[in-house]
């Protein structure tokens, strides 16, 4: 195995394994289109930064921060539109923003379309240290406030009439959840991103019982999905973001049966 | 020091415009069991979520214990209701998830501790302790999915009694129940205010449901408090005619008052 071989799988283990257990939270809260939101105003900074002439790492990380931190700005219950509608206008706006900018672009687009599907097999040294350092920023947040989160996890209306500090915890959540996204989007991608946040965390909600085995078993299966997925690719010579969503769909499959036959 | 004293003065809400709740003066005393009824959309989720926080009425004040709401910023607003007991409708938490009843109960302790220190052994002792008390012993390791919906109420109310809160805010706290179930329920809620003399806020459709030691009643229409006072004077066919616009009897049996059409 050559140290190239190595890196791929790695960096794909800990994006695999970072996103699944964000998306642990996210699919708990019950707002899995929260994901997707946020990766593509992660990929509307990178196209305008490289349009711009910026550091395209900047872009992206402000753009994802600030949206998830107005994304929590809709709070359940006090606002006229639903959460999953005001979701799906924001999107479609990014989706707007995401095009014109590829539009309004010279030359080469291979760069921003690689944000699509995302470019495992370009990865760098220096992006695998960056995804794994905000992974661990976001497993030391997650232990730290641990019995804030599962709170907010049942019910933030529960959390915010009993005095956690729930709207704290959750910006503080939401922050971070932007910086998981836009850092492993470049590697990713922004449509792959969505499936290793949702398929992973709901077939753990599948097939656990008690809060820490759904931590721990979204963390495998995110990991697993980009593994196998990335094996799977290099060996039949299939497109690698294809192969991480449609092992991540399986193994979501494989635990929804599994619940459903042992009842 | 006990508390659970409730003023609401010249509380104004508004949705779009159009008023959803006002009300000139109101105080709920420490120790008190009000129950709060009246058709529907007359305002009686709002005047609870009022109460604690949740909602910020467009004008006038909100005060616990003689702190007046709006005034605080949201880390002190978090500590000064970390003893409110909240049983939210069904719409407003997620039962799906794989939370156990123990893992469930023992979150009421996150309101009463601080920040970044974690539950104990001592947390799950009292969780434990009201796991017992509610006579859910052989639940205990289950999943709260796992649970009927009468016993998924229970659990709720011994999760708000592990914060222990001097008001308890229960929104229909037996719609979706069986006869028995309601009755179950209501007599822990009636117990639960007779030996811990906690203040007992609890919104319901149906007056049958409001347990012996509900004294006193808010009865709402249209936002307005139509009368508020002992239940032997509000409950009786004239204000309720005016409220629900038919002819209305009231039947007494067993300490409970049923209210039958009678046109």
């Amino acid at each position: 195995m050559d140290s190239f071989f190595f890196l791929v799988i790695l960096a794909g283990a800990i994006a695999g394994a970072s996103t699944g257990l964000l998306g642990a939270y996210v699919v708990g809260m019950r707002m899995p289109f929260i994901g997707i939101c946020i990766s593509h105003a992660a990929m509307v900074g990178t196209i305008y930064s490289i349009l711009f002439g910026v550091n395209p790492v900047w872009g992206p990380v402000v753009f994802s921060a600030a949206s998830s931190m107005s994304l929590g700005m809709v709070r359940p219950g006090r606002s006229r539109i639903d959460a999953n509608v005001a979701l799906a206008i924001f999107f479609n706006l990014m989706l707007g923003l995401t095009f014109l900018g590829i539009g309004l672009m010279h030359g080469s687009r291979s760069e921003v379309l690689g944000l699509l599907w995302g470019s495992l097999l370009f990865v760098r040294k220096s992006s695998v240290a960056v995804i794994t350092i905000s992974g661990l920023v976001f497993v030391i947040f997650a232990a730290l406030f641990n019995k804030e989160l599962k709170v907010l996890l049942f019910s933030r209306t529960i959390a915010s009439a009993t005095g956690v500090h729930e709207s704290f915890v959750y910006c503080f959540f939401l922050a971070l959840c932007g910086l998981i996204l836009a850092v492993n989007l470049p590697l990713v991608g922004g449509l792959m991103i969505f499936s290793l946040i949702t398929c992973p965390a709901a077939a753990a909600y599948q097939i656990c019982k008690g809060h820490r085995s759904v931590i721990v078993a979204a963390t495998v299966f995110g990991t697993a999905s980009a593994v196998i997925g990335f094996l799977v690719s290099y060996y039949l010579d299939l497109p690698t973001g294809a192969c991480i969503v449609i092992v991540s769909a399986t193994i979501f499959a494989v635990s929804a049966l599994y619940r459903t036959f042992r009842g | 020091m006990i508390g659970g004293h409730i003023t609401l003065s010249n509380i104004e809400v508004r949705w779009s415009g159009r008023i959803i709740l006002a009300i000139k003066e109101i105080q709920i005393r420490q120790g008190e069991f009000a129950g709060i009824i009246g058709t529907n959309g007359a305002g009686k989720t709002t005047f609870l979520k009022v109460c604690c926080g949740l909602i910020k009425p467009t004008q006038g004040t909100v005060e616990l214990d003689g702190r007046d709401l709006a005034g605080l910023n949201a880390w002190r607003k978090a500590n000064v209701r970390k003893h409110i007991g909240y049983i939210p409708q069904a719409a407003e938490y997620n039962a799906e998830l794989p939370f156990t009843l123990r893992e469930l109960v023992a979150m009421g302790r996150t309101s009463v501790k601080p920040l970044l220190s974690p539950l104990k052994k001592e947390d799950y002792e009292i969780a434990d302790n009201w796991i017992d008390r509610l006579a859910l012993s052989d639940r205990r390791s289950q999943t709260f999915r796992s649970l009927s919906g009468g016993e998924q109420q229970k659990a709720l109310i011994a999760r708000a009694m592990t914060q222990d809160p001097e008001i308890l805010m229960l929104d229909e706290p037996c719609s979706n129940l069986d006869f028995n179930w309601k009755y179950q329920i209501t007599e822990i809620i009636d117990q639960l205010h007779s030996v811990s003399k906690i203040t007992v806020l609890m919104v319901s459709h149906d007056t049958s449901l409001l347990p012996e030691s509900c004294k006193r009643i808010v009865l709402l229409h249209e936002g307005d408090v139509l009368a508020d006072g002992d239940i032997e004077d509000v409950l009786e066919p004239e204000s309720l005619e005016k409220a629900y616009q038919c002819r209305v009897d009231i039947l007494k049996l067993a300490g409970r008052r049923y209210t039958i059409n009678k046109s």
